[in-house]
């Protein structure tokens, strides 16, 4: 920057010319900014108002694009006729026991890997392959298993699925974490007396802990995310959010078009919230892998 | 051993006492929900199947004692959920709704009626079943094991509108040749289509469309429901009596042509279309001319919805004029039945509770109500004063529905029934999406019934098939070679 | 630079104990059931028929690759899906990364705003743009309508074609975001001076795109392309909400052809064997690229 500040004053001719054409380049970037922003978000906002209108006017027209008077009321048959509170407590729990577990469970993994390069290069290859997989391979071996162990229709059920399928990716990130972390204050520890578990949980964890944050939240949005899973292993007690959504997929969906559209508005809410949370770290952790599990 | 008597006799004496004080209670403190804190799982495939039970959960409390606790498993995977928990042979339901078309799947993890409709005195009100449902919905070789809950056949509606308007009236003629009425035939339903098709037949500017129809390739496959009755019509048959498909015959053929030719005068999204979508545009103005599930004359009378309460016909789905005679065919579609899982460990409360929303009046209200899209099944609930009433002109639409029973055409219902009609369905949206030619699909649907009939055993197969075709025709259903030629 | 020892040295039996959590979870949960279900794909299981079943060899391979003409129509319908969806993804996430790494204020806001429909599943995609998609009352037809380029009656899912361009739409709505985000990653870690120098030498911007940005984004486009592409070849939740694979067979995708066959014909055999029949096109789909990255690699040095 300072040599072209440089160059600028020496001809100003140039300068001037550059400064209108940069001028005209910050213009198009916001309005191609803006437009991605139209077309990105166009079907939450559809969605939302959708939610709010009363019956008569998802037929009208011209359409209502913001309701004059928004209603809760689908919201409220929601939770009270298709027991939405309880999907969607389901989910919270499902999705909040996964996180904490995937990281409970990841962190150690990827500790021995990033000290001590346990498991060599069969990591990515694991996780290429399990990114591969259809679920519809796995389901019904699962299924059979947790039939005979009786956690179907069990929270221990989901969250032991949700947990093992997100390792791969959680491991991948903590991986990258700790082999930043610097060795000296590891050492300085142990040589204190500190044991290695306790060096790992009092001095690291402390310190990667926004890393450790990123991980989580991904995880969350993943759990909540997912819905073969959640329709084949789950009964009536342990039913998520996102089986909710697709019982209102067919047959009745032309009379329940409000409460399907609560529901969406419901289902997508963590991935606003988790988004925000993470803005400063989503180019950093999603572009390492996705969150889809 | 003296001991042994006066312990005995002791506690048969305090028993004896415990059973006299039992029997002074007054009557109906003991009478009085004799199930109290029973609590049954009930599986179901819909949120609106839900809402539909708890029209009758009240009084199940209030007469029985006993709660209902339901699940909803979304449609499309609730067959295949079921079937694994029933496969492993346990259950977590105790109260399991089905396809009556999924039977030969199903039959055996369900308890046997008969035994405790002795042992209970249940009361099933089997002579006020119609009898069509009787035959074909709830039996597992040759076993009662279920109660129907949702009686589905299809019936025709029209829009008076379009139809009695005289200007329509003339200028159909001058078109046709014929007076315009209420399709009776399927070149009537076709020409009616086509006239209607894409302008203002209501007087108005508005564009509206033809017919309606659900041409989905979903679930048990709606397309399939609206080839199949015209297939009849001109003397089709699912199999002859070595399980050869007879579905790529001319009677085949000639139904499938007629449907892609006529596509255009069908709204547009119908190759997606559901069940509802179609019932909506009725209920709203936009199609003059619909068969649908016979759920649809609730929409239809609710004047909430509807703009065509007191102005809509209802009769009876068309037919082929057979050497001047109308054959028609209407179908009965699955429908919905609840059976009691044979794994249960509460299968008394449970036929106790079965009964219960089995019972005329309990019944009544579930298929009365206008948001349960559930349908009569009961003589008792076609002639129930109070339904006749619900709406204007409610009493036709019931006219109607029994004026059909003694033509509908029953599913396949032979093991592998559902996938022989998910093949079809799929190959015919296949000619509908103009991906293939009629010939080409159903050709290949047939060669895919090949496959299911070699891989289930071919002689396992038949032998069901025979049992199923006699029963069809007991019913007045046969093969006939050369209707399609002359069907008018 | 003193290497600290005592961080790194370990008793034997540690780098075992620390993983071994993760290491018992998958074998519970992945490989087991792997093994099992790669059993399965050999036997007749089919839920319809009863929890018995029996060995069949390879007859559920055979069938599958060889006598079942829907599941390899709906081989070549992921690819006409996957293709268009890739380029699109590529070239959008590509141009947004680099509109984003313009912009100076309030561009993680901007970032998270966009990647919101890369954290929302499938199924709630699908079923946002159902109802955007919706004839008469659909937010699109509407929109095109008060605009006056569109028929509010414009059927989204009238034609197999019309469909496609459809699901493709909303997939490249969907995932854009991520290549996005993988791609701007990349570009924050191109060294600014390089732009710097090759401006000194007075290239223009063109120039600078095709001699720094392009070459040194090329791994990180290999990268996003191939996880999308794995991810793609799973296409499930979008077809099964947005048109259950319709009109007629035009948008079934293999994941969705073989959740037919498990979930709604209870072959679930059949369906396990298609499943490793898709892995291992999959697995070859990606050796073969990886070969061709480094014969073109191998070419240019």
């Amino acid at each position: 920057m300072a040599i072209a500040l440089e160059r600028s004053a020496v001809v100003p001719q140039r300068a001037k010319r550059h400064r209108i054409w940069r001028g005209l380049g910050d213009a198009l970037t916001y309005l191609g900014l803006a437009t991605a922003l139209v077309f990105f978000l166009g079907p939450f906002f559809w969605i939302l108002t959708t939610s709010l209108k009363g019956n008569e006017d998802f037929f009208a027209f011209p359409p209502v694009w913001i309701p004059a008077e928004p209603s809760l009321k689908h919201y409220v048959g929601l939770f009270t006729r298709s027991s939405g509170a309880r999907y969607f407590t389901n989910s919270m729990v499902i999705s909040t026991l996964s996180m904490i577990s995937a990281l409970v469970v990841s962190l150690p993994t990827a500790y021995s890997i990033a000290r001590w390069r346990f498991g060599g290069g069969l990591l990515s290859i694991f996780l290429l392959v399990l990114r591969m997989l259809p679920a519809i391979a796995l389901i019904i071996p699962i299924y059979i298993v947790y039939r005979t162990l009786g956690i179907t229709n069990n929270y221990l059920g989901l969250v032991v699925v949700y947990t093992v399928l997100y390792i791969p990716f959680a491991v991948w990130l903590l991986v990258g974490f700790l082999r930043d972390f610097p060795l000296e204050i590891e050492e300085a520890a142990m040589i204190d007396g500190c044991s290695r578990l306790r060096a790992l949980a009092q001095v690291i964890v402390p310190i990667i802990a926004p890393g450790m944050a990123v991980v989580a939240l991904f995880s969350f949005i993943a759990t909540w995310n997912e819905f073969l899973f959640a329709i084949v292993l789950t009964g009536i007690e342990t039913k998520t959010m996102m089986v909710l959504v697709t019982s209102f997929t067919s047959g009745g969906t032309d009379m329940f078009y409000g409460e399907a559209s609560a529901s969406v508005v419901l289902g997508v809410l963590p991935a606003f919230a988790v988004a925000f949370m993470l803005q400063r770290y989503l180019v950093k952790g999603l572009a390492l892998g996705g969150t889809k599990g | 051993m003296k001991r042994f008597w006066s312990a005995t006799s002791v506690a048969f004496l305090l028993g004896g006492l415990v059973m006299l004080g039992w029997l002074a209670l007054p009557g109906p403190a003991r009478s009085a929900r004799p199930y109290e804190g029973t609590t049954l799982r009930t599986v179901v495939n819909a949120e609106f199947v839900k809402y539909s039970l708890s029209l009758v959960e009240g009084d199940l409390y209030d007469k029985l004692g006993i709660k209902l606790e339901i699940e909803v498993i979304p449609g499309d995977a609730f067959v295949a959920k079921t079937l694994l928990e029933f496969n492993s042979g346990q259950s977590p339901w105790d109260l399991v709704m089905f396809g009556p078309s999924n039977m030969p799947d199903y039959g055996r993890h369900f308890e046997p009626l008969d035994p405790w409709i002795q042992k209970l005195k249940l009361d099933f009100g089997m002579d006020d079943i119609v009898p069509v449902f009787a035959k074909v919905m709830l039996r597992h070789q040759g076993k009662l094991v279920s109660m129907p809950y949702d009686g589905d056949i299809h019936i025709m509606y029209w829009n008076k509108v379009a139809f009695d308007r005289p200007e329509n009236k003339q200028k159909f003629k001058a078109k046709y040749k014929y007076d315009l009425q209420p399709p009776k035939t399927w070149r009537q339903w076709d020409d009616a289509a086509e006239f209607f098709h894409g302008w203002g037949w209501d007087g108005t500017q508005a564009k509206l469309f033809g017919a309606g129809a659900s041409y989905k390739p979903s679930g048990s496959g709606y397309s399939y429901h609206w080839w199949r009755p015209r297939f009849f019509s001109y003397g089709g048959q699912y199999f002859d009596a070595n399980m050869k498909p007879l579905i790529n015959t001319a009677a085949g053929l000639r139904a499938l042509e007629e449907m892609v030719k006529t596509m255009p005068y069908y709204p547009p999204g119908v190759l997606l279309f559901e069940s509802e979508e179609p019932k909506t545009m009725l209920v709203k103005g936009e199609v003059p001319l619909l068969y649908s599930w016979t759920s649809t004359g609730k929409r239809v009378g609710n004047a909430t919805e509807s703009v065509i309460v007191g102005k809509a016909g209802f009769g009876l789905v068309p037919g082929a004029d057979i050497d001047g005679k109308i054959v028609n065919r209407p179908d009965i579609t699955p429908g919905r039945a609840f059976g009691v899982s044979k794994y249960s460990k509460k299968i008394e409360a449970t036929m106790k509770a079965l009964e219960f929303i089995s019972l005329p009046e309990q019944s009544l209200k579930i298929v009365m109500d206008a948001k349960t899209i559930m349908d009569p099944w009961r003589v008792s609930h076609l002639k129930s004063e109070k339904f006749r009433k619900l709406f204007p002109d409610a009493d036709k639409y019931l006219d109607a529905i029994q004026a059909s029973f003694p033509y509908l055409v029953p599913d396949p219902v032979i093991p592998a029934a559902d996938e022989y009609q998910r093949k079809l369905s799929f190959e015919i949206t296949e000619a509908l999406a103009k991906r293939k030619s009629p010939k080409e699909a159903l050709d290949s649907a047939a060669r895919e019934w090949d496959k299911i009939t070699e891989r289930r055993g071919p002689e396992k197969q038949k032998a069901a098939w025979a049992e199923k075709s006699a029963e069809m025709k007991s019913l007045g259903i046969e093969y006939h070679a050369d209707w399609a030629a002359k069907a008018k | 630079m003193r290497i600290p020892a005592l961080a790194l040295k370990r008793k034997q039996w540690e780098p075992f104990a620390f993983a071994s959590p993760a290491m018992v979870l998958i074998a519970f949960v992945i490989v087991f059931p792997l093994a099992y279900s790669f059993y399965l794909s050999f036997q007749n299981f089919d839920l319809s028929v009863g929890p018995e079943h029996e060995f069949v060899g390879l007859k559920n391979y055979t069938e599958g690759i060889f006598r079942d003409p829907r599941f390899l129509g709906s081989v070549w319908n992921t690819a006409v899906i996957i293709a268009p969806s890739l380029v699109l993804e590529l070239l959008l996430g590509l141009g947004i990364a680099m509109l984003l790494s313009r912009v100076l204020h309030g561009r993680p806001i901007i970032t998270a705003l966009l990647a919101i429909p890369a954290m929302v599943s499938p199924v709630m995609a699908a079923m946002a743009w159902r109802m955007m998609f919706g004839v008469k009352y659909g937010a699109i037809n509407n929109l095109g309508r008060q605009l006056g380029i569109l028929d509010v009656y414009f059927d989204w899912f009238s034609s197999p074609f019309i469909s496609i361009v459809a699901v493709v739409l909303v997939e490249v709505w969907h995932n854009t975001p991520f290549m996005m985000l993988v791609l701007l990653a990349g570009l924050q870690s191109i060294p600014q001076e390089l732009y710097e120098a090759a401006r000194v030498d007075g290239a223009n911007p063109w120039q600078r795109f095709w001699s720094i940005t392009l070459p040194l984004l090329k791994f990180t486009m290999v990268v996003g392309v191939m996880i999308r592409l794995i991810d793609l070849t799973k296409l499930f939740g979008l077809i099964f909400v947005l048109t259950y694979g319709g009109p007629g067979g035009s948008t079934e995708t293999v994941a969705f052809t073989t959740y037919l066959a498990g979930f709604k014909d209870f072959r679930m055999s059949y369906a396990a064997a298609l499943s490793y029949v898709i892995v291992g096109g999959v697995l070859i789909l990606t050796l073969l690229f990886f070969w061709m990255q480094r014969v073109r690699e191998a070419r240019a040095a």
